[in-house]
C-alpha cells in the first residue's frame, strides 16, 4: 500500500479551511492584528540596526577613535599610532559642554573643536555653504575665528547668521547653522544644541583646564582593507600594559559607536515589544478559542477519515497544515497591517531618532511574521490540538461524538503541551527586552496575570450562575446561566478584556505619579538652577555675588575625578565585548565611567541609609585603617560591590583605599546634587576638584537674570535650567508614553476582536435555543438584552479587576524603579472601567445583531 | 469463511468502577459473499459488534478473525491498513465530508492511500451507484438518498471483501430506503461482497440470507 501524494493532506486541510471561511476569517484576522505591532516593531529594529550599520563610520566621522578625559601624552600616542596600517590618516577633536550667552541670554550648548580633515566619513551640511570641505573649516573655522551652530541655538538665544558669541574667554561670529550632522545623536533630542569651531581656537576658549569633563579624540581613516577587528585587539593589548591616565585611553570603533547612539532608542523599543507582546497574547487567546470549537466541530470528520483508514498522525497532519495555513495566513494580513504602523512608529519616535532614518520592510521581517505566525499559531492551539488524541471513530456508530473517557495520563499530556506556549513567550519576553530579568518578570507578571484573572473569573461565573437562580427577568436569569455555562468562551473573553485594561490603565498610572510628582511647581524641593564646573578658587567671590543678588548655592558639593582600580585587592577590569543583554550593557556602560566621588558626613534630604551605618566625621590619615565610603544602592548592585568591601581608587595617580561603610538609597528626581560614591571628610579634600550646588525657589525672570550673571562673571561655569530639563525629559517620556499607549490601544482593540469572535461564536451555537426563545415569544430586544448583560456583566468585572491588578503592578514598579512616586489617577481607572464595558457591550451587540434580527424560520433552516 | 467470531467478549469500565458486559460469548461464522442481518433493540451491542468488526475497538476477549488474520493481534498501524483494504463500512448518517464533492468524497480513501486510478475508479463506483452526474455536487447539495448512494460508493470504491452497515437506511423515508437499500444488494450480489447489517428494520434484515438477534450482548 502506498503513501498519499505529498499535498494531500494539505489539500485536505486547505479545502477545509476553504469551507469554514467565516471560522479562518476570524481567526486569521484575530491573530494578524495581534502579530501586526510586533513585525513593525520588528522592522522598525531592523531599519534602525541597518541604518546605524550603514551610517556608523558617519556617526563616528572615522573608522576607529581614540578617547580620553585627559589630553594625550604625545609619547603615548606615538606608541599607539605605530600600531597603525601606513596612509592612515588622523585628525584631533575635542568636546566639551559648557554656557554660551548672547543678549542677556546663556544657554549650556556643546561645543566641539575640529580640524580641517573633519569628518573622515558622512557629509556635514551648511545651510548656506551646503557639504563641509577641508578648505571651508580651514577658511572659517581656523583662520576667520568663525563658528558653525544647531538652528536651533540662534532661536534660543535670539541670534541671527552674521552675528556674535562668547564662547568662554573668546568671540566668535556665527558663520552659518548646520542642517545635517550626521555625528549628532538625535534630531532634538540633545539638551544642549552644538557649537562647532577651529581645534586651535577651542585651546583659545580657555575653558579646558577650567572644566571638569572634556573629551579629547584622535580619529583615524583607515587605508581600504585595514584588519579593524585586529588592531582593536593589538590597541587594547598595548593600552593594557599601560599605567595610569593612560590606561583609561578607549577605543572608539566605528560600529560601537553606531551601537551607542541606538541604545536609548534600543531601550524604548524594548518596552514597546513587551507591550507588542500582549496584544500577541491576547491575539493567542482568541485564536486559541476559535481554533478549539473549530477542532471539536471537525472530530466527527477526523473521525470519518479516520474510518475509511487514516492514522492519528495522518490526522495530526491535517490539523497541522490547516494550522500551518492559517498562521501564515495571520503572518501576510499582519504583515499588510504592519505596513500602515510602521510608518507611525518614526513619526512617535522622532525626538529619538538620527537623521535621515527611514524605515522599511525586511526581508529578515518578512521570514520573522511568518516563523511568528506559523509557530504562533501551533503554540498557542498546541493545547487544543491535543484533544484529537479524544477522538475515536467508533463513535460514529452511535447518535453523537463523544469524547474518549480521560484519564490521568490525559491530563499530565494536557499540561504539558502548554509547555512550548511557555517557553515561546519567555524567548520572545526575552529577546524582546534584551533581558533576562525583565524578560522574565514580565512573562512572570502575565502569567500570574493571566491566573490570578482566571480565577476571578471563575468566581464571577459562578456568581453569576448563584444569581440565575435568584431573581430578575426572565432575560437576566437567562444571561446569567448563558454565562455559567459557557465558561471557556466568557473566561476567554474576561481574559481579553481584563488584560487589555490592564494595559491601557497601566501605562498612564505609572507615568501620571511620576509626572505630578517631578513637575509639581509649587515644590520647592526641585531646584531652580543646578550649577557646575566650579572651580575652588571661585568658591567665596560665586557665593558673594549670589548673595549679592538675594539667593543662596545650596548643597554646595565638592567633586573628585577618580578610577576605581582594585576590590578586595584583585583589579577591577571591564569588559569590552559586545553586551549581549541590557544588563551587560549597563553594567559595562557603569563600569567603564569615570568616577565622581563627593565627600560628607551628613546625608541630604534626598537619601537615606539602607545597609549599614553614617560615615565617621574625619578620616585619621595616622590610624592606618581605610577611609569609610558610602555606596548607593544600585549603583553597588551593578558593579557587584557590598558592605565591607575594600576598594582602591585612584585618585590623580594617588591611590586611596576605602571600605564600603554603608549602602544609600537616593531620590534622583529630586534634582539634588547626589553621588553614587560619598567618601568621608579628610581624605579628598587635597585632590584637584570642582564644585556643583543648586539654587532655589526662583521664578522664571530670577532664573534668567541669576544664570546671565553667572555666565557673564564665571564663563567656566556651567548652569542648568532645572525645570526646562524636566520639561524637556517630560516632553520625552511624553513621547514614549504615547508610542507606549498607542501599542497598548493596539491590545486593547486585540482583545476587542477576541471579544467580536466569541460573542458571534457563542450566538451560532445558540441558534437552536434562541430560535426557540423567540418562537417562544421572545422579542430581539428581549434577546439583544441578554447578550448585552452578558457581555456588561464580563466588560464590569473584567475593566474592575483589570484596573485593580494594574493598580498594584503600578504600585509595585513605582516603588522598585520610581521611590515610591505613586499616585491613584481614579479618572483614568473609573474611564478604563466605563470604556471596556461599553467596548464589549457595542461589540458583542454588533457581532450578533444579524444573527439576532433573523427571522426564526431562518434560524430553524441554519441550524 | 470470511469471518469467524469465537468466544467474544466486549466490557466497558464504569464510573463506580464496575465493567459492565455489552457482549457475551458471541460466536459467529460468516461466509463469502454471504448476508447477515444483525437485529436487536435498542442498548443489545449492535454498534459495539460493528465497531470490533470495523477494526475500530478491540475485544476485552475472545477471537475475532477475518480472512483468517486475528484482528486482535494487529498493531494500530496494521489494523489501519487492513481496514482500509478490506473492509467498506456504511454508515447511518452518511458522514460525508461537507467540503468535497461527491467525488471527492468517494476517492478520499484511495488517495489517502496513493492509488493512481482513484479518479476513474471513483468514477465508476458513482456510476454503480447511479450518481455519474451528481459527481461535482457538494454534500449539501445532495438528498438523503443521494447522500447515502456517495456513502455506498465510498465503501465500495476499495472494492472491500466485507462491507459493513449500520443501519443504513435508518435515516431515509421509506422509498427512499427501499431504493437505497435495493442498490446495496444489488452491489453485494454483483461483486459478490459479504455483507454484515446492523439494522432494527425487519423487512431490510429478511433480505439478507442470514438473520442474527442479538438480546443483551448475545445471539439468541
Amino acid at each position: 500500500m502506498k503513501n498519499p501524494p505529498a499535498f494531500f493532506w494539505f489539500k485536505l486541510a486547505f479545502r477545509k479551511l476553504l469551507n469554514n471561511r467565516r471560522f479562518s476569517i476570524f481567526f486569521i484576522f484575530n491573530l494578524a492584528l495581534g502579530l501586526a505591532g510586533f513585525i513593525a516593531l520588528d522592522s522598525f529594529k531592523v531599519s534602525l540596526d541597518n541604518h546605524l550599520g550603514q551610517n556608523s563610520k558617519a556617526i563616528l566621522g572615522a573608522d576607529v577613535a581614540l578617547t580620553s578625559y585627559v589630553p594625550f601624552e604625545e609619547n603615548t600616542l606615538n606608541v599607539l599610532e605605530e600600531k597603525l596600517p601606513q596612509n592612515t590618516l588622523s585628525t584631533r577633536k575635542i568636546t566639551l559642554f559648557t554656557m554660551v550667552a548672547a543678549k542677556n541670554i546663556s544657554r549650556l550648548v556643546q561645543i566641539t573643536g575640529v580640524e580641517d580633515e573633519y569628518p573622515f566619513y558622512g557629509k556635514m551640511i551648511l545651510k548656506k555653504n551646503g557639504i563641509v570641505e577641508s578648505e571651508n573649516i580651514e577658511q572659517s573655522l581656523k583662520f576667520s575665528d568663525e563658528v558653525w551652530v544647531y538652528p536651533e541655538l540662534l532661536f534660543m538665544l535670539g541670534l541671527s547668521v552674521g552675528e556674535s558669541i562668547k564662547i568662554g574667554e573668546k568671540i566668535f561670529r556665527i558663520a552659518d547653522t548646520i542642517i545635517d550632522d550626521p555625528s549628532s545623536s538625535f534630531s532634538s533630542f540633545g539638551l544642549a544644541p552644538r557649537i562647532y569651531l577651529g581645534y586651535s581656537q577651542m585651546l583659545e576658549t580657555g575653558l579646558l583646564s577650567k572644566k571638569s569633563r572634556v573629551s579629547y579624540q584622535r580619529l583615524y581613516r583607515l587605508p581600504e582593507g585595514a584588519d579593524l577587528p585586529g588592531l582593536n585587539v593589538e590597541l587594547k593589548n598595548k593600552i593594557n600594559d599601560f599605567e595610569g591616565s593612560e590606561s583609561k585611553i578607549r577605543i572608539l570603533t566605528h560600529n560601537r559607536a553606531g551601537n551607542n547612539l541606538g541604545r536609548l532608542l534600543g531601550y524604548i523599543n524594548d518596552y514597546l515589544g513587551l507591550v507588542a507582546m500582549i496584544a500577541v497574547f491576547l491575539a493567542g487567546i482568541g485564536a486559541a478559542y476559535l481554533f478549539r470549537n473549530y477542532l471539536v466541530h471537525s472530530f466527527r470528520e477526523i473521525s470519518i477519515l479516520m474510518s475509511l483508514g487514516a492514522t492519528r498522525q495522518q490526522t495530526y497532519r491535517m490539523v497541522l497544515w490547516q494550522l500551518g495555513l492559517l498562521g501564515t495566513g495571520s503572518a501576510l494580513i499582519a504583515i499588510i497591517i504592519s505596513l500602515g504602523i510602521l510608518p507611525l512608529l518614526p513619526i512617535l519616535l522622532k525626538q529619538f531618532l538620527p537623521n535621515g532614518f527611514e524605515t522599511q520592510l525586511s526581508p529578515i521581517s518578512l521570514m520573522f511574521a511568518l516563523v511568528l505566525g506559523g509557530v504562533g499559531s501551533l503554540v498557542f492551539c498546541l493545547p487544543v490540538l491535543s484533544r484529537i488524541r479524544t477522538v475515536e471513530p467508533l463513535h460514529l456508530f452511535h447518535e453523537n461524538i463523544e469524547q474518549k473517557i480521560v484519564n490521568s495520563s490525559f491530563w499530565k499530556k494536557q499540561v504539558l503541551s502548554y509547555i512550548p506556549l511557555l517557553i515561546l513567550s519567555w524567548s520572545l519576553s526575552v529577546w524582546q527586552s534584551h533581558s533576562l530579568i525583565v524578560g522574565s518578570v514580565f512573562v512572570g507578571m502575565l502569567l500570574v496575570s493571566i491566573l490570578f484573572l482566571g480565577c476571578i473569573a471563575w468566581l464571577v461565573l459562578a456568581m453569576a450562575g448563584n444569581l440565575s437562580q435568584i431573581s430578575g427577568s426572565t432575560m437576566k436569569r437567562l444571561a446569567f446561566r448563558n454565562l455559567q455555562r459557557n465558561r471557556t468562551g466568557a473566561i476567554s473573553c474576561f481574559l481579553a478584556l481584563a488584560l487589555g485594561t490592564l494595559l491601557i490603565n497601566l501605562i498612564p498610572q505609572i507615568y501620571q505619579g511620576l509626572q505630578e510628582e517631578v513637575s509639581r511647581p509649587d515644590d520647592f524641593r526641585i531646584p531652580s538652577l543646578f550649577l557646575f564646573d566650579i572651580q575652588q578658587e571661585q568658591m567665596e567671590t560665586l557665593q558673594k555675588t549670589l548673595i549679592s543678588e538675594k539667593v543662596n548655592l545650596n548643597y554646595l558639593s565638592p567633586m573628585v575625578r577618580a578610577r576605581l582600580e582594585k576590590v578586595n585587592g584583585k583589579n577591577f577590569v571591564y569588559s569590552d565585548k559586545v553586551a549581549l543583554t541590557r544588563e551587560q550593557e549597563r553594567q559595562q556602560s557603569f563600569r567603564r565611567r569615570n568616577l565622581n566621588l563627593s565627600y560628607r558626613t551628613e546625608l541630604s534630604d534626598s537619601e537615606h541609609i539602607v545597609e549599614g551605618r553614617m560615615l565617621a566625621t574625619n578620616y585619621d590619615w595616622d590610624s592606618g585603617k581605610p577611609a569609610e565610603v558610602s555606596l548607593e544602592v544600585r549603583y553597588a548592585e551593578r558593579m557587584g560591590l557590598k558592605l565591607g568591601d575594600f576598594l582602591t581608587f585612584n585618585v590623580q595617580e594617588v591611590l586611596v583605599e576605602a571600605i564600603v561603610t554603608n549602602l544609600r538609597r537616593v531620590q534622583w528626581n529630586s534634582f539634588q546634587p547626589n553621588f553614587f560614591i560619598i567618601f568621608q571628610p579628610g581624605v579628598l579634600e587635597d585632590a584637584p576638584s570642582t564644585f556643583l550646588g543648586s539654587i532655589g525657589g526662583l521664578d522664571a525672570s530670577g532664573k534668567l537674570k541669576i544664570q546671565n550673571r553667572i555666565v557673564s562673571d564665571y564663563p567656566n561655569v556651567s548652569v542648568i535650567d532645572v525645570s526646562r530639563m524636566v520639561e524637556r525629559a517630560l516632553k520625552i517620556s511624553d513621547q514614549m508614553v504615547l508610542a507606549l499607549r498607542l501599542m497598548a490601544y493596539l491590545s486593547i482593540l486585540a482583545g476587542l476582536v477576541v471579544v467580536f469572535s466569541i460573542a458571534r461564536h457563542e450566538v451560532d451555537g445558540r441558534l437552536w435555543e434562541l430560535n426557540m426563545l423567540k418562537v417562544l415569544g421572545a422579542k430581539f430586544s428581549d434577546i439583544q438584552k441578554m447578550i448585552q448583560i452578558e457581555f456588561a456583566v464580563l466588560g464590569i468585572f473584567a475593566g474592575l479587576f483589570g484596573v485593580v491588578l494594574s493598580l498594584i503592578m503600578s504600585y509595585g514598579i513605582s516603588w522598585w524603579f520610581f521611590e515610591n512616586l505613586w499616585k491613584w489617577t481614579w479618572p483614568t481607572s473609573l474611564a478604563s472601567i466605563i470604556g471596556v464595558t461599553s467596548l464589549s457591550v457595542g461589540v458583542a451587540s454588533l457581532a450578533t445583531s444579524r444573527t439576532l434580527r433573523s427571522s426564526p424560520l431562518t434560524l430553524l433552516r441554519a441550524s | 469463511m470470511i469471518l469467524k467470531i469465537k468466544g467474544l467478549y466486549k466490557s466497558f469500565p464504569q464510573d463506580n468502577h464496575k465493567n459492565i458486559e455489552v457482549l457475551k460469548n458471541l460466536n459467529l461464522q460468516v461466509e463469502e459473499g454471504e448476508t447477515v442481518a444483525v437485529v436487536g433493540q435498542s442498548g443489545s451491542g449492535k454498534s459495539t459488534l460493528l465497531s470490533m468488526l470495523a477494526g475500530l475497538d478491540r475485544q476485552s476477549s475472545g477471537s475475532l478473525r477475518i480472512r483468517g488474520q486475528e484482528i486482535s493481534e494487529m498493531s494500530e498501524v496494521k489494523l489501519t491498513q487492513f481496514r482500509a483494504e478490506n473492509i467498506g463500512i456504511i454508515f447511518q448518517q452518511f458522514y460525508l465530508m461537507p467540503h468535497l464533492t461527491a467525488i471527492e468524497n468517494v476517492s478520499l480513501p484511495l488517495e489517502m492511500f496513493g492509488h493512481k486510478d482513484s479518479q476513474q475508479r471513483s468514477r465508476d463506483a458513482l456510476l454503480q451507484v447511479g450518481l455519474a452526474e451528481r459527481e461535482t455536487h457538494f454534500p449539501h447539495q445532495l438528498s438523503g438518498g443521494e447522500s447515502q448512494r456517495v456513502a455506498i460508493a465510498r465503501a465500495i470504491v476499495i472494492r472491500p471483501s466485507i462491507l459493513l452497515a449500520d443501519e443504513p437506511t435508518g435515516n431515509l423515508d421509506n422509498a427512499t430506503g427501499i431504493q437505497v437499500s435495493n442498490l446495496l444488494f444489488d452491489l453485494v450480489q454483483t461483486t459478490g461482497m459479504t455483507l454484515l447489517l446492523v439494522t432494527h428494520n425487519i423487512e431490510l434484515a429478511q433480505r439478507c440470507s442470514r438473520q442474527l438477534q442479538l438480546n443483551s450482548g448475545s445471539f439468541q
